[in-house]
């Protein structure tokens, strides 16, 4: 780190926090009994949990047929789902390991609560395909194990299969990058637990008592996982959109796919980051660790990542008609204003033009707004999937075929099952584990508290006086 | 030292370099490749402003679009040499007046670099009708190739101007530093600049760059070339910063601040090829035969330009600077910025160099399909690789741009003191894990 911190920043840990004190509030929650609030989101979160798992036995018990897909539409919900909840796992890794990279102190007060976000919406995604294979009983025949099939090998040059590999590292990865990060914590829940509470952090904090090689062994390990997880932020969505880019389908072959996805998936990301970091700042009174500030940067992140999506729907939209090839110019002809235009409405408001008013700094500021935002994001984000997959494959080359596709009550139970399945998990991560990971916070204290930086400063660090020489 | 003398002696090596480009300038005017030269389109010259207008005129744009976005995101590391990335920017103005002198040479047929500008070519009664480009004409036209260019360009040129006044502004005026007046105004261009280049910048790296294969179109190619423009800028940042160095200047950049640009340029490097990737795999995965063109013509007659920018600009930059080491000592440091720098003007090379030599041998043998359809034959001096009239171009234009970098580097201090971030950006330091 820098030794000195410029005036212009702003603090990122309030209140004139002491090493204790952040131990205190940071730890404390885990301690006491859930409240009311508590109990009231994890009934509601199990329940719809039930529901979406009884959605899919209904699935296994009755068929696919069960769904409304039909004659062009082979791909639903259900793929739109899975790209969502994938492109939602993608900002706790971001923000762990690139935002390291780019040295942003502000990750600290959101990175542990955004890397189990991760987890989860990946665990999350991953129900999708694997129970939509056909035969989900051979899911494990794409598993590299040693061919006991003969002849008989997984399609290898399908980018299905590469999804199953790319996110499988990124799961393993991400969470040996959080459990990294959780170790230390553990052990200072485990220094202050009593009786059986003691054993089992004691048990998952694996023996760290601090010593200063753990700390190195520690550090090191961070730093080769956040040089395995960069790469791995970029190439999970680069090939979830090969999914589609590599197919000869209009509306669905183009080259900025990559990238493009990519940001898409750190703006559905950060958005899921402030819904939840929303509401847990306010559940664990945590306003001091995660601060407007915190809300101030990640909603920029926002902005550029929203600006950035929407100029990929325009250059798409620009290079259809430049192409001079009349099925490109088609297929965005029909998904601005065919069947699915209120799709596409809504993937453009929501996501490149709300954000647009995050240039005013009260906006960003504003957790009422932020709030609403990342609603909105999330709600767009999952239109932009619906738009490429349902209105793509509803016009298809053959206009006798052409189709309508609305998802069947199986299908949005299952949906709703994710959603259930996620909350649920966060709320029990979130009752277990420090949310804010308080070896890092207090990493950063001596620079970034608001005692040691900002008006409130009681010692400035010195300023003016080297430009002398 | 904190103002920097421009010598005489830099001047007239300088100058010397743009000597020496403009003779090879006019001996590429003189010296057409045999199967074009009847035609009389001085094909080479023009190809060489183009390729080299675009490419340097794009390292002041992604520089612009750099600051901006440091600016942005609160960076404090980069200000001790931010007086060179200002001074990069500023070159903006020069590109506009090549890329002028490029538009008027379509309106006045001065040159066939571009298919979409030949005569009757969207008039359904001539010969030369083309229905696809017609499509395009909205777009790709000699109108709005000036004016876009000069609209768009001059907006950058403003932004990046005004960007550097408030800079230097904040410099001699130390009353308002206080309440950080001016990092606040240079904040306010920096977030507008930021959609605006998002926006505009692919559309005047269509209408320079991928329209000289007026019928091929990717989506991903303006975001491609501008990581191609950032790295340029990049490397040439680290070899201008320790060649100032060793003259005394900018004492307080430290190895620390070279390390972190060399882990842009290790970073970038393969973000470039990241892009280069998702567009050739997508291409050849789809194997639609009006995208497929561009690549079968480039991997057929241009193996060397082909491989060669991948060796270059991916293999050797992501071998050599995967260490800390490396990014941290000079010499390695100079040698891997100069192979990113001469393999991304490769890079360029690569991408207009094909396209205008078909439109050229189209056009020379009009009616003639046959030859045109099997595009380039053989070795066709100053197109199949660069060739040392290029090189000697490429020299001048270098030559041009130092000038030009150097000569508003002499106008004001190096030392940006009143910059919030100047302190941070003394004591910068490189952790491995921070």
């Amino acid at each position: 780190m820098s030794a000195s911190v410029s005036r212009i920043r702003e603090p990122l840990v309030l209140g004139n926090k002491s090493y204790h004190q952040i131990t205190e509030d940071l730890v404390g929650p885990t301690e006491k009994t859930p409240d009311r609030m508590w109990v009231i989101a994890f009934i509601l979160s199990v329940s719809l949990f039930a529901y979406g798992m009884f959605a899919l036995i209904w699935t296994f018990y009755f068929g696919i047929g069960s769904w409304n897909l039909n004659r062009t539409i082979g791909w639903g919900y259900d793929i739109t789902n899975f790209v969502w909840w994938i492109g939602i796992g993608h900002a706790g890794t971001l923000i762990s390991a690139i935002l390291l990279l780019f040295r942003q102190r502000w990750r600290t007060g959101v990175n542990r609560a955004a890397e189990a976000m991760t987890i989860f919406a990946v665990m999350c995604a991953g129900l999708f395909p694997a129970t939509h294979t056909g035969r989900p009983w051979f899911d494990f025949f794409m598993f590299p194990y040693p061919n006991t099939r003969g002849p008989l090998w997984v399609n290898f040059n399908s980018p299905l299969l590469w999804d199953l590999f790319a996110i499988s590292t990124y799961f393993t990865v991400s969470l040996l990058f959080w459990y990294t990060g959780l170790v230390p914590d553990f052990a200072s829940v485990r220094d202050r637990a009593k009786g059986i509470r003691k054993k089992i952090y004691a048990f998952v904090s694996m023996g760290w008592t601090g010593a200063a090689k753990h700390w190195q062994r520690h550090e090191y390990l961070s730093l080769v996982l956040a040089g395995i997880a960069t790469p791995l932020v970029l190439s999970v969505h680069t090939i979830v959109s090969f999914d589609f880019a590599t197919a000869v389908v209009p509306g669905w072959h183009t080259t900025i796919f990559p990238p493009y996805f990519v940001a898409g998936a750190i703006f559905s990301g950060f958005a899921m980051v402030q819904t939840l970091m929303v509401i847990t700042r306010k559940a664990f009174r945590l306003q001091e660790y995660i601060t407007v500030n915190h809300i101030e940067s990640m909603n920029k992140v926002i902005l550029v990542t929203g600006t950035m999506v929407g100029s990929a729907y325009l250059i798409e939209l620009f290079i259809a008609w430049y192409s001079g090839y009349i099925y490109e110019q088609f297929a965005f002809y029909n998904r601005v204003l065919g069947p699915y235009f209120w799709a596409y409405i809504g993937m453009m408001g929501c996501n490149l033009l709300s954000p647009q008013v995050f240039w005013s700094k009260k906006i960003r500021r504003s957790v009422f707004w932020t709030f609403l935002m990342s609603i909105f994001v999330n709600i767009g984000m999952w239109f932009e999937r619906f738009v490429i997959i349902a209105t793509t494959l509803a016009k298809d080359f053959l206009p006798s075929s052409w189709s309508y596709y609305w998802p069947s009550w199986v299908e949005i139970g299952i949906y709703l099952g994710t959603i259930g399945l996620f909350f649920t998990l966060y709320l029990i991560f979130a009752r277990v584990a420090p949310v804010v990971a308080i070896a890092e916070v207090k990493h950063i204290l001596k620079q970034y508290g608001d005692q040691y930086l900002g008006p409130n400063a009681k010692e400035h660090h010195q300023e003016q006086s080297e430009k002398a020489h | 030292m904190k103002q920097f003398i421009f010598e005489a002696k830099q001047k007239q090596f300088l100058m010397g370099l743009m000597a020496l480009g403009a003779v090879c300038l006019v001996l590429s005017y003189i010296f057409e490749p045999d199967s074009i030269a009847e035609a009389g389109f001085h094909q080479r010259f023009w190809s060489n402003l183009l390729h080299n207008g675009a490419f340097f005129t794009g390292m002041a744009f992604m520089t612009t679009f750099v600051i901006a976005a440091f600016v942005t995101a609160y960076s404090g590391w980069h200000v001790m040499f931010k007086r060179l990335w200002e001074a990069f920017s500023l070159f903006l103005i020069v590109g506009l007046v090549i890329f002028v002198l490029l538009g008027l040479g379509n309106v006045f047929h001065l040159h066939h670099l571009y298919h979409w500008a030949a005569e009757g070519i969207t008039d359904p009664s001539s010969p030369n009708f083309d229905e696809v480009i017609a499509g395009k004409a909205g777009f790709l036209n000699n109108g709005w190739y000036i004016g876009g260019t000069l609209l768009i360009g001059g907006l950058w040129y403003f932004i990046a101007r005004r960007m550097r006044q408030l800079s230097v502004q904040e410099d001699i005026d130390g009353d308002k530093v206080e309440n950080f007046a001016y990092h606040r105004k240079i904040r306010f261009w920096a977030a507008l600049f930021l959609p605006i280049a998002a926006f505009t910048g692919p559309a005047l790296i269509w209408q320079w760059v991928m329209s000289v294969d007026a019928h091929w179109y990717s989506t991903l190619f303006a975001w491609y070339s501008m990581a191609s423009w950032f790295l340029a800028a990049c490397s040439l940042t680290i070899l201008l910063l320790i060649y100032l160095k060793s003259l005394g200047y900018f004492e307080k950049v430290t190895v620390e601040h070279l390390h972190d640009l060399g882990k842009y340029m290790f970073a970038f490097s393969i973000f470039w090829t990241y892009c280069w990737f998702s567009q050739y795999m997508l291409i050849w995965y789809g194997n639609v035969g009006e995208e497929t063109i561009y690549f079968k013509e480039r991997l057929t007659h241009y193996p060397v330009l082909f491989y060669g920018n991948l060796f270059v600009n991916f293999a050797l930059p992501f071998l050599i600077l995967m260490r800390n080491t490396t990014k941290r000592r000079k010499g390695t440091l100079v040698f891997t910025a100069i192979l990113v720098f001469i393999g991304h003007w490769w890079d360029y090379f690569y991408m207009i160099k094909p396209g205008t030599l078909i439109t050229a041998q189209e056009a020379a043998h009009a009616g003639a399909h046959e030859a045109a359809q099997h595009g380039a034959a053989g070795f066709v001096a100053g197109f199949t690789i660069p060739g040392l009239l290029e090189l000697g171009i490429m020299l001048g234009f270098v030559g041009l741009f130092i000038y030009v970098v150097f000569h508003h580097l002499s106008k004001v201090s190096l030392d940006p003191v009143n910059d919030p971030y100047y302190e941070e950006s003394v004591h910068h330091e490189v952790q491995p894990y921070e």
